[in-house]
């Protein structure tokens, strides 16, 4: 098989942080305050109004976001216990905060049991298992979440996918604040502060339906040359240099990152990224004015809040900018700043490249000279950073099938205490081929009657074709202000 | 890894029935058995009433697939409803290992070494027993009464708990398939021949099974019913006999000697010995549920040298002391030779375990169509947790056969483990055939060419042998 010195993608500054496949979800940094000390004129005045701004910040976008009222759906009929997978979030007082489908007030009732399996099993519960339904309870202070799934998926992969809920509502509210507010009233109606996010969340469990990142806990970058990159994210670079307290700036466009330019030391989680990519992809009005909103980054710091400038790039170009910084009040500089970088790409061609590669799809596997092979996932664990071509026959149509096989795949690989090193799988519809080394893991999906040996071959090909087109496909050069 | 200092094991057992008593404050009564009694009424009202929730809230989403199992973090619960309205419950203790990091010890569950397909098969095998020796709950509660099922069913199950070696289940627990033995068509021949002179000539015997050691040759009844009447006989009724018979001495596996077994054959159910016997003494009735409904039989066994012969009696018959002394005249001069015959062809077959080298691929094989079973891991049948394998790769295995309806009805599997051994599995035309492999330093072209010529050699010669 292909042998390499550095697996393809690989990077000496990963702009990620290296994630493991089910890593530590507790495991949170407390990077604000530190930056707030570390570039503060006067450090403590600075850390009083971080706090207090944090508080206002939240009060008014919760208002501004109220009076959307919930969908009225039918909660007891067929249609709604036969979908696929539910999610409910509660809080340990058992007032209802979430459900995927239906009126949360009208299933007040089945929140009460919920919360009764929990508190009465003596022993922390954690899943149910009947038939092809699974059911898994996560218990995150003060909250529990709860998934009734029938999409054959792990119980560790539904554990995740509430793990994001999760962090997707501390990201609108930060955990400090999710704390004082259960420990100050514990039978506080939650959605009062949350309005708004139950449209998050559901875009997110619809968005990591698809979407192989979640998975793998990894993102994929929007194919860009390596010179035409590196320009974009100098651009970036220059523009922001002079702004104080700037921690990351952030493009992305169709669900692709394009570059990150960060603050030294400071690294985003995958996870986070997730998240952003969510917020925007959930947000169509974006596209339309610049806004201004707090944003916790759950796994980078959850006591605080990060301020978000965000916009697109230009009317003919959909490509998104995000600017997060610690200062509440720097809208008009930051605004100025996307300015300078927006004629900074329209002078150096980083808009047109950027242009090109948003219009042209990545290339399916067949296109560039792998007919064997139905779609693969390669993913390169120091940068966490995957490639995937574009899905074509018989998946281009049924990407929750295609999603289903590499779920599957990964879990068997990653089953903690049996994880496996390769492994490759036969049905009468496909060939699964599964690979996980030191620095790299890949899927690969073949015919099913391919030979061992052609499909082995195959892999080596493959391997060798991304290692030659890696700094393209990988952001592999980081920038820092 | 640090030191396992607690083996998979029973916390709790019960059976309910929600509607003996929908009254609240009654609980109790919903209880027909639970074990282990040390367990105060308070806990056992309360461990019920959890259950009953689960149920209800799971079939609030999906009202068709009964609940099968709940994750705790210390323990495993299994769910089966075996007849309308009754629950039978097993709890597990996870396994426990102490380890040690940055210098403090901390407790860690096993839960994944606990696999729900391997445990909701042993659940499923504690009611099998029951009603093979009781028939089924309702049938107790429509004869008699709840009384009368609750003493039942705590004389059985108070002495049957204790026989479980709940450590050491693992995929063939799944499988619960018969070890047969493949013969060549002469000596299969005499084996039908014998059945059915003794079938025609004492009229009521309905049906007959013949073993030789552990092994299936003939069975006359549905394989679903074999299967659990094999188990008893494996598990329980032989090895309790074979024990008697030696007198404290060790016998030594795969023995085929013929001298050292037993020379005059006996009944091991029934009269045990023909000469002083008075009664016919103890003969178990069974109950087999087929499409016809329930069929009762006496279990008449019958051993002589290294076979047993079940024979299954009408359950309306008399058994009488003369039934069985010319039962008895019949057959044992019949079978002495049929055995020797078996004898002689088994020992120009038998590859005994010594010859085979450690390295060597070690295989399970089982047929959903006879339930046949054939293993290489296993070194025995006792449950001990004597295999020759790693029992990460038994585990393996079980995952395998968990998520093989992923892959339809034929596909195949193959893998390598951290530890650099390999695991192959292969599903076909209902047959299932598991490899394990330790060649560390193989690739994965290496390994598939070894297991295809594994599954022609061995597989080709189970279809085909003669069973």
């Amino acid at each position: 098989m292909a042998e390499f010195d550095i697996e393809p993608g690989a990077a000496r500054d990963s702009v990620l942080i290296a994630s493991g496949s089910f890593d530590n979800f507790e495991q949170m940094s407390s990077s604000l305050e530190e930056i707030i000390t570390e570039n503060a004129v006067s450090s403590r005045e600075d850390l009083n109004l971080i706090g207090a701004q944090a508080d206002n910040g939240e009060e008014s976008s919760s208002k501004a976001e109220n009076g959307v009222e919930p969908e009225e759906e039918i909660e007891n009929s067929v249609e709604w216990t036969s979908k696929k997978k539910h999610i409910f979030v509660l809080s340990t007082a058992g007032k209802p905060i979430y459900s995927r489908y239906g009126n949360e007030d009208k299933l007040a009732w089945l929140f009460g049991v919920m919360l009764g399996l929990f508190k009465y099993s003596r022993d922390s519960i954690k899943s149910i298992h009947a038939g092809d339904t699974t059911y898994v309870f996560l218990s995150k202070k003060p909250l529990i979440l709860v998934a009734v799934s029938k999409t054959g998926e792990s119980v560790s992969q539904l554990t995740l996918q509430l793990n994001y809920v999760f962090n997707q509502i501390v990201s609108m509210l930060t955990l400090k604040r999710l704390t004082k507010t259960y420990d100050e009233r514990p039978n506080y109606d939650l959605r009062r502060l949350l309005t708004g996010v139950d449209r998050l969340i559901d875009h997110l469990l619809d968005f990591s339906e698809t979407e192989p990142a979640f998975t793998l806990g990894a993102i994929q970058c929007l194919p860009l040359a390596l010179p035409d990159r590196d320009s974009i994210s100098k651009a970036i670079k220059d523009a922001c240099s002079k702004i104080k307290n700037l921690v990351f700036a952030i493009l992305l466009g169709n669900n692709r990152l394009i570059t990150i330019v960060q603050m030294k030391k400071y690294h985003l989680h995958p996870m986070d990224l997730h998240l952003i990519f969510n917020l925007v992809l959930a947000n169509e009005s974006l596209k339309y004015s610049e806004s201004w909103t707090p944003f916790c980054l759950p796994r980078f710091d959850n006591s605080g809040f990060l301020y978000a400038h965000v916009s697109y790039l230009a009317d003919d170009c959909q490509a998104c900018l995000l600017l997060l910084t610690v200062e509440r009040d720097v809208f008009f500089p930051l605004s100025g700043a996307k300015q300078k970088i927006v004629e900074k790409l329209r002078i150096n061609g980083g808009m047109e490249h950027i242009n090109a590669s948003l219009a042209s799809l990545e290339e399916s596997a067949l296109a560039a000279g792998f007919p064997e092979v139905r779609h693969y996932l390669y993913k390169c664990k120091s940068t966490a950073q995957f490639y995937q071509p574009a899905a074509c026959p018989p998946y281009a149509r049924d990407r929750i099938k295609l999603m289903e096989l590499y779920k599957r795949a990964h879990h068997k690989m990653h089953y903690s205490s049996r994880s496996l090193k390769l492994s490759f799988e036969r049905s009468a519809d496909e060939a699964v081929f599964s690979w996980d080394t030191k620095g790299f893991e890949l899927y690969a999906i073949f015919e099913p009657l391919i030979e061992t040996s052609s499909a082995i071959m195959s892999v080596s090909k493959l391997l060798n074709w991304i290692k030659k087109r890696e700094d393209k496909l990988f952001h592999l050069n980081a920038y820092t202000f | 890894m640090g030191a396992l200092n607690q083996d998979v094991d029973i916390q709790n057992f019960f059976i309910f029935n929600s509607q003996l008593c929908p009254k609240e404050g009654e609980e109790l009564k919903k209880i027909v058995y639970y074990y282990p009694p040390s367990d105060n009424t308070e806990v056992q009202v309360e461990n019920v009433g959890l259950v009953e929730g689960i149920i209800q809230f799971t079939q609030t989403f999906n009202p068709d697939s009964p609940v099968k199992s709940l994750h705790t973090g210390k323990q495993r619960q299994l769910f089966l409803q075996p007849e309308r309205d009754f629950w039978i419950v097993l709890t597990i203790a996870l396994p426990v290992v102490t380890k040690v990091k940055e210098n403090t010890s901390f407790i860690e569950y096993l839960e994944e070494d606990v696999q729900d397909n391997v445990y909701e098969s042993v659940l499923r095998q504690l009611y099998d027993m029951y009603r093979l020796f009781w028939g089924t709950f309702q049938h107790t509660l429509e004869q008699s009464d709840l009384g009368t099922l609750m003493t039942k069913i705590e004389k059985f199950y108070n002495a049957y708990l204790k026989t479980l070696r709940m450590a050491h289940m693992d995929i063939l627990t799944v499988f619960k398939g018969i070890q047969y033995l493949p013969l060549d068509r002469h000596t299969f021949l005499k084996i039908q021949c014998f059945v059915n002179d003794v079938e025609s000539n004492m009229e009521y015997i309905a049906h007959t099974a013949f073993l030789y050691n552990e092994h299936v040759v003939w069975s006359g009844i549905e394989p679903n019913d074999m299967q659990t009447i094999y188990q008893y006989l494996i598990d329980q009724l032989l090895p309790a006999n074979v024990e008697a018979e030696l007198q404290g001495g060790s016998m030594p596996r795969n023995l085929q000697s013929p001298f050292t077994a037993l020379r005059r054959g006996r009944f091991i159910t029934g009269p045990s010995n023909l000469k002083q016997a008075k009664t016919v003494g103890k003969v178990p009735k069974i109950y087999l549920f087929n499409e016809d409904g329930v069929l009762e039989y006496y279990l008449v066994v019958y051993r002589a040298l290294s076979a047993t012969v079940c024979f299954f009696v009408k359950g309306k018959t008399e058994l009488t002391l003369d039934q069985f002394k010319a039962l008895d005249e019949h057959i044992n001069p019949r079978l002495s030779p049929i055995v020797n015959s078996i004898a002689d062809y088994c020992s120009k077959q038998v590859v005994s375990p010594s010859n085979i080298q450690e390295s060597s691929p070690k295989f399970i094989y089982f047929n959903k169509l006879n339930l046949a079973c054939k293993s290489t891991v296993h070194l025995d049948n006792k449950h001990t947790g004597n295999v020759a394998c790693s029992a990460d790769s038994l585990r393996i295995m079980a995952d395998m056969k968990n998520t093989s309806h992923f892959l339809g009805p034929s596909g195949e599997n193959i893998v390598k483990t951290t530890n650099d051994y390999w695991v192959f599995s292969k599903t076909s035309n209902l047959r299932e055939f598991y490899i394990v492999l330790q060649q560390k330093s193989a690739s994965l072209i290496s390994i598939s060419e070894e297991v295809k010529r594994l599954c022609e050699s061995e597989l080709e010669g189970i279809f085909f042998h003669p069973m």
